[in-house]
């Protein structure tokens, strides 16, 4: 209990802290355009859309689920890295605390896979040769691909591009069933809102 | 005991027959009672709007359908285009502050990123007013000057200024790439020992300095002369020349572009 209390107290300042970045970049830049220094006015929109990927990935992380199978969130390995630009912004969520049997989740904006992955799911007899078959998860198409797992154990991973962003979704270990069954807890239609 | 089986199979086979058959005839019927009705729907309209379909006359108000295309559009004749209106920048700033304040960052990136777009377009349009009128006897033609940004979150391309100068057949084209992630190829020609100049052979490029940054030539004798100059960190300038004399006559038409103004503008140092 005093974990959930320490970890949502550390959520709620680390917001704040994003939140005064932002506030302070918005003066830096309305003052910098105003005097002509538009370089400068330019940097400073490019640090608030940072402070702002980083605001929204923590946002989507509050609402991935709790758990996932019999695996809980490790919230210590929650992470949201800001790179505003080529990537956009990269959301980790990792399920259980085995490093070998986690099973994780990446939610990547602006990924330049996005268009390899669109085509594949338009062109079904692409998608569906022997590794890969096109699924949908919460009414969105969806790719699942069969990989290799240690001591020839075959594993499954999820990837589903929402607009530009894409989610992939790994669980080594459990069947193609039971990877797709979870992969429908994520609340995809809401990432999918505040990434737009 | 086959025979009664040969039996049940011919009899299955032919009341399948005689089952898609029947429901091809409903489907016949079907789509000739749709038609029917859409034609009733269709007069009952075109008589309500005042339109006459019979009327063969070629002097009838009917449209003018002689452009038309394979698919049966007509093309377009008119319209002057879309107004190239840069986005206001202080009312995106305020809209992004007022997102952000409800908790609508999808908002509030959209409103950041319009204003970065319109920030970018004013530098590119200060710049393209800071270069010259004529280089080398080459006219600026104003109707080709194009100043592109996909804004921030694009990433790819950045902020694209580019510019030329015409004289007959002779022409020297300008592209400055900002924030430009395939500048880093260029780079790679300073950086990577495999890229080496030769001595012997056909010299198709090679490296110099212009007004002191380190540049690539390169000549192919298609398309001319063609300078790449990488400046700061994410910078490009790109220069080609058509049917220039040599490559003395081409820098000497680069060198009137001022390279330290178009930094300082960018930002790079």
């Amino acid at each position: 209990m005093k974990k959930i209390v320490f970890a949502f107290i550390f959520f709620i300042a680390c917001f704040q802290i994003n939140a005064q970045d932002f506030a302070k970049r918005l003066t830096e830049a309305k003052a910098a355009y105003s005097s002509g220094k538009l370089d400068d006015s330019r940097f400073a929109m490019e640090q608030m859309l940072q402070e702002l990927d980083v605001i929204t990935g923590k946002e989507v992380l509050k609402i991935l689920p709790a758990k996932m199978g019999d695996k809980s969130a490790n919230a210590k390995a929650d992470n949201v890295t800001g790179s505003s630009g080529f990537f956009g912004v990269i959301i980790h969520r990792e399920y259980g605390t085995v490093d070998s049997s986690n099973i994780d989740l990446e939610i990547i904006s602006n990924s330049p896979l996005i268009s390899s992955i669109n085509a594949i799911l338009s062109v079904p007899f692409m998608g569906a040769s022997g590794d890969n078959k096109i699924i949908k998860i919460n009414g969105y198409k969806a790719l699942v691909e069969k990989v290799a797992g240690p001591n020839e154990r075959t594993d499954y991973e999820i990837q589903l591009p929402l607009n530009s962003a894409l989610i992939t979704f790994k669980a080594p270990g459990y069947s193609q069933d039971d990877v797709i069954k979870m992969a429908n807890t994520l609340p995809v239609e809401d990432i999918a809102k505040m990434l737009q | 005991m086959l025979i009664p089986r040969i039996l049940t199979c011919f009899s299955i086979a032919l009341l399948t027959c005689s089952t898609s058959n029947s429901q091809g005839i409903l489907k016949k019927i079907k789509d000739k009672a749709q038609q029917a009705a859409d034609k009733v729907v269709d007069k009952k309209i075109d008589n309500a709007v005042g339109v006459d379909n019979n009327n063969s006359n070629p002097n009838s108000n009917s449209p003018d359908m002689s452009n038309v295309g394979r698919s049966g559009k007509p093309s377009n004749k008119t319209g002057e285009g879309l107004i190239s209106t840069p986005p206001n920048v202080n009312e995106n700033l305020t809209s992004a502050e007022t997102s952000f304040k409800a908790g609508k960052y999808s908002d509030a990136r959209y409103a950041v990123r319009q204003a970065m777009l319109g920030v970018q377009m004013e530098i590119g349009k200060n710049i393209l007013a800071g270069l010259p009128e004529t280089i080398s006897g080459l006219k600026k033609d104003a109707t080709t000057d194009q100043v592109t940004s996909a804004g921030w979150g694009m990433g790819w391309s950045g902020l694209t200024i580019q510019r030329d100068y015409k004289d007959g057949d002779k022409q020297l084209s300008f592209t400055i790439a900002n924030n430009a992630v395939w500048m880093q190829a260029v780079n790679m020609y300073f950086n990577n020992g495999g890229y080496m100049q030769t001595s012997g052979g056909d010299q198709k490029w090679k490296q110099i300095k212009v007004q002191d940054e380190k540049s690539i030539i390169e000549f192919d004798a298609s398309s001319g002369y063609k300078l790449s100059v990488p400046v700061g960190q994410t910078t490009l300038l790109v220069y080609e020349g058509i049917n220039f004399t040599n490559e003395q006559d081409f820098m000497t038409a680069i060198n009137q572009i001022n390279i330290a103004s178009i930094k300082k503008q960018l930002g790079e140092k």
